[in-house]
């Protein structure tokens, strides 16, 4: 049994819909396990059943062997980082972050420790005695984080916390949390729709789909091995195309050719994906061998370290980028090799 | 999903405190008897037609509607510019200005009845009408520096540069950009002094004479006196005209504009 | 150039005009002669200090007037804490509820008091018919019934205030507090309250300056027993035929009201640390 369970978890807001269906997630002690999905998907709303804030209309939430379903949020100790921070304005920063620790009647001189202690490691040193409002962005953050995680969580919940920030702070403050959670060996779930944020600094993700878990893997396992369609779209494969499976490995395209993949399959897939990094243009092949196909160039467009082709063939538009000397032309025709081992079928 | 239930029970009683009252008169309004009963035996309809027979009532709600009318529209009439030069030109004094135009609300309304009467009534002998409009224009003047104000200065001052830069004069910019984009600014401030100024009672005391008493005076008078259901209907009529204004608001500019 | 800078003032004058002329000299013509008797002199005001009787009318319209501003605080704010709350389609029905109390008549207000606690009004029959009491309660005109009306006439005002101050309060805050240790109770104290003191502040001044201004009320649920300022002020200048003694009271409610007003906004500006009026 794993150190967080949520079992067949089922939210509906108007009994009607389902925004959540039958939600399964385990996330072992220690780990940072990151929601990742479009918008709408329901991750805040899976994050918020985690902590308490929607009771679940069926199924279980379990921490540590005991059972939090029913249990009010007020009781669950778990540190949560809103994507508005959530800071309280009349009170110093101090006193946002020692707001837990006083109402868990800690004695004055602990709760000064530890309000000193976390200002430290989080870098907020100085800034302790001045209110929410005479902060920037990125110290708010980082008192939301705070003030998060001085009530010593068994759980620790961030939504989005990185979305108010601009870019460059974004990078330094994921660093920042990726550092202070295995510092404090602290179990945490990261919500996020920003696939490099999420990758950086997840041990673990998982892909969300109108209300569905679609893949829970390692951040390079979901990377290489999408496991389906909605997954291979969302972390960057553009190129898709019908396949008929012939016998393990051997796959016939609409036209008849054959592509061969040394990628896994499953019974039932049968779609071809490729992402446009992974596409070579070759000259002078056939376009009848195996894992080629020739297509016309419609679009070319300059990304900078290489160009994007768009390109019709015989299975479909596939979009291409080479970083080449070779510069082709709207109108060319070309051939494009497909390597086997980059194939992959969802 | 998420309910707190001793808040909710204590919402509700304070939801009955403020409209049960008011939902006792209606029902007194249809007793036959002729005093004022709770739970009322028989019904009738009768107490309104009194109501509405009753020439003294009558007359004083068209007086009441008059005033208010005239003053509101008055205090628009004075009060839109100000309200714009005080949001757009650089004035000396602005805040001082602004101060007051709404120092009618810090004075209480009794004690601007009685000086209004005082001195232009008695000393200077205007006729009572004269001072009633006074007085209630003084009642409306700061809803319409105050909700036509911040309207303005919630328009975005570029659109009327642009309107100047296209060849339109100030006074036409005013007319034909400022205007248009803060109707609903002026309507708001007509409906709340409107409302204010026709519900107004102390500014109205001592400014009564014989045919020139305003509704809510008239009845405050009525009810010295008597104890019968024709109050109650009254009521009920007052209450259906807060009704209709209501629904006017809400359809035109939501009811959360006005408060 | 110079007419550009004249514009506003051109433009501003005839509201100036109008109350310099209307209210602002009708004010001064009826406080003016209070200070004179012969030379200038505060002996009208001294009097009035001295006096026992005027004074159990001052303490009486002190009272009644805190006594309801501080019902209205009690039933305001968790009910304003309750609309600002409910969802988007209740909160126009709950408005409603508060907002047509506020548009009816002040004199259909008080008179439904008149309903409730005569001397054969229905909180009198009720008791009766049940057997608690044989002879009727003395409900009206009393300060009870004063302030009960008080209370009825400003509760909306207060609960509107709070509402808007409430509103702008991200919900976020609460769920903050609660995943931090904070029953929905604590949490309401110790955020909701602290933040909603501007408010709080905003909505005493409405309530605290009207009740002590007010007329009506005292005038129909007060009764000849229990004066307040206003009824005072409109006693002495009708039937006492005291004008000078009803200036006096005038300058007197407005003073007042002024020193609440100023006295507030101190308390508001001491207790509000972020250096911003609003939340
Ligand atoms: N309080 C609510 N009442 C009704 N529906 C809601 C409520 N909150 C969320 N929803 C709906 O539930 C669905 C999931 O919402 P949720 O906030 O969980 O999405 P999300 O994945 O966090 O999206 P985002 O990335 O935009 O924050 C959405 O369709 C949303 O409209
Ligand atoms: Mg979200």
């Amino acid at each position: 049994m794993s150190y967080v369970e949520l079992n067949d978890i089922r939210v509906s807001y108007d009994n009607k819909t389902d925004i959540l269906k039958d939600l399964n997630l385990s996330i072992e002690k220690g780990e940072l396990v990151s929601l990742l999905g479009p918008s709408g998907c329901g991750k805040t709303t899976t994050l918020r059943v985690i902590a308490g804030l929607i009771e679940p209309n069926d199924g279980e939430f379990i921490v540590d062997g005991k059972n939090l379903t029913k249990v009010p949020v007020y009781k669950r100790e778990f540190g949560m980082v809103f994507q508005s921070y959530a800071l309280f304005p009349h009170l110093t920063i101090k006193e946002n972050i020692a707001f837990g620790l006083k109402l868990r009647k800690e004695k004055k001189s602990s709760i000064d420790k530890k309000v000193k202690d976390i200002l430290a490691i989080t870098g907020l040193g100085e800034l302790g005695d001045r209110y929410p409002k005479q902060l920037s962005g990125g110290q708010r953050q980082r008192v939301a984080l705070a003030r998060a995680l001085v009530i010593e969580p068994k759980l620790l919940l961030l939504d989005e916390p990185l979305s108010n920030l601009d870019a460059k702070l974004r990078v330094a403050m994921r660093i920042e949390i990726k550092r202070i959670q295995s510092q404090l060996g602290i179990t945490s779930v990261f919500v996020t729709h920003d696939q490099e944020e999420c990758f950086s600094i997840s041990d673990k993700v998982a892909v969300m789909n109108k209300g569905i878990i679609e893949q829970f893997d390692t951040p390079e396992e979901i990377y290489k091995n999408p496991k389906s369609e909605f997954v291979a779209r969302f972390i960057g494969f553009e190129n898709f195309f019908d396949l008929t499976p012939i016998e393990k490995g051997k796959y016939k395209t609409v036209d008849g050719t054959t592509f061969l993949s040394t990628r896994q399959w499953e019974p039932g897939k049968h779609i071809g994906t490729i992402r446009p990094d992974d596409i070579d243009i070759v000259s002078n092949t056939e376009s009848t061998a195996t894992n080629t196909v020739s297509g016309t160039i419609k679009v070319r467009t300059f990304l900078g370290k290489s160009y994007q082709y768009e390109i019709e063939t015989s299975i479909g538009a596939l979009l291409v980028n080479e970083v080449d000397d070779v510069i082709y032309q709207v109108g060319d025709t070309v051939t494009l090799m497909i390597p086997a081992h980059k194939l992959i079928i969802v | 999903m998420r309910k707190n239930a001793g808040l909710q029970i204590f919402a509700w009683i304070v939801f009955a405190f403020l409209i049960v009252p008011l939902i006792i008169i209606v029902v007194t309004s249809f007793g036959t008897n002729s005093t004022i009963q709770f739970p009322i035996k028989g019904f009738t309809f009768d107490w309104y037609g009194k109501v509405f027979n009753n020439e003294s009532f009558m007359n004083s709600f068209y007086l009441s509607l008059e005033i208010a009318f005239i003053a509101t529209v008055l205090a628009l009439v004075v009060g839109i510019p100000a309200a714009y030069s005080l949001a757009r030109h650089k004035v000396f004094g602005r805040n001082w200005i602004k101060s007051f135009f709404l120092s009618p609300t810090i004075v209480p309304g009794l004690v601007v009845g009685y000086a209004v009467y005082q001195f232009i009534v008695i000393q200077f002998q205007f006729p009572i009408f004269q001072g009633l409009l006074l007085g209630h224009f003084l009642i409306c003047i700061p809803y319409v520096i105050r909700v036509v104000g911040s309207t303005i200065e919630q328009l975005d001052f570029s659109i009327e540069e642009v309107s100047w830069t296209l060849g339109c004069t100030k006074l036409q910019t005013f007319i034909k950009v400022v205007l248009p984009n803060i109707t609903s600014g002026i309507f708001a401030s007509f409906m709340l002094a409107f409302i204010n100024s026709f519900n107004n009672i102390p500014v109205s005391q001592f400014l009564s004479g014989p045919g020139v008493t305003m509704l809510p005076t008239n009845l405050m008078n009525y009810i010295e006196y008597n104890y019968d259901p024709s109050v109650s209907a009254l009521s009920v009529v007052l209450m259906l005209g807060t009704i209709v204004l209501m629904f006017i608001i809400e359809k035109t500019l939501g009811l959360t504009s006005i408060s | 150039m110079t007419q550009q800078r004249r514009l506003p003032y051109i433009i501003l004058a005839p509201g100036m005009i109008l109350l310099i002329v209307f209210l602002v000299l009708p004010l001064v013509s009826i406080i003016f002669p209070t200070f004179f008797d012969g030379g200038f002199t505060l002996t009208h005001y001294i009097s009035f200090f001295m006096d026992e009787y005027n004074m159990s009318i001052f303490w009486r319209t002190i009272r009644i007037s805190l006594i309801a501003t501080l019902f209205c605080v009690f039933l305001g704010v968790p009910t304003a804490y309750y609309i600002s709350q409910s969802p988007k389609k209740w909160r126009g029905l709950l408005m409603s509820i508060t907002l047509f109390p506020l548009l009816t008549n002040s004199v259909v207000r008080s008179f439904a008091w008149i309903t409730i606690l005569g001397q054969s009004g229905i909180i009198n029959t009720t008791l009766k018919n049940i057997g608690l009491i044989s002879k009727p309660l003395t409900l009206l005109y009393t300060e009870f019934s004063i302030t009960v009306g008080s209370v009825y006439l400003f509760l909306p005002l207060m609960v509107i205030t709070l509402v808007g101050i409430l509103e702008n309060i991200d919900s976020e805050i609460m769920e903050a507090a609660e995943t931090l240790g904070a029953n929905r109770f604590i949490a309401f104290m110790k955020v909701i309250l602290p933040l909603s003191v501007p408010g709080i502040i905003v909505g005493s001044i409405l309530v605290f300056t009207g009740s002590l201004t007010a007329y009506t009320t005292p005038q129909l649920l007060g009764g000849n027993r229990n004066i307040m300022l206003a009824t005072f002020l409109y006693q002495n200048a009708t039937a006492l035929g005291n004008w000078k003694g009803a200036s006096v009271i005038a300058l007197i409610m407005i003073a007042a009201t002024v020193i609440v007003m100023k006295l507030f906004d101190w308390v508001a500006k001491r207790m509000d640390k972020r250096g911003e009026a609003s939340a």
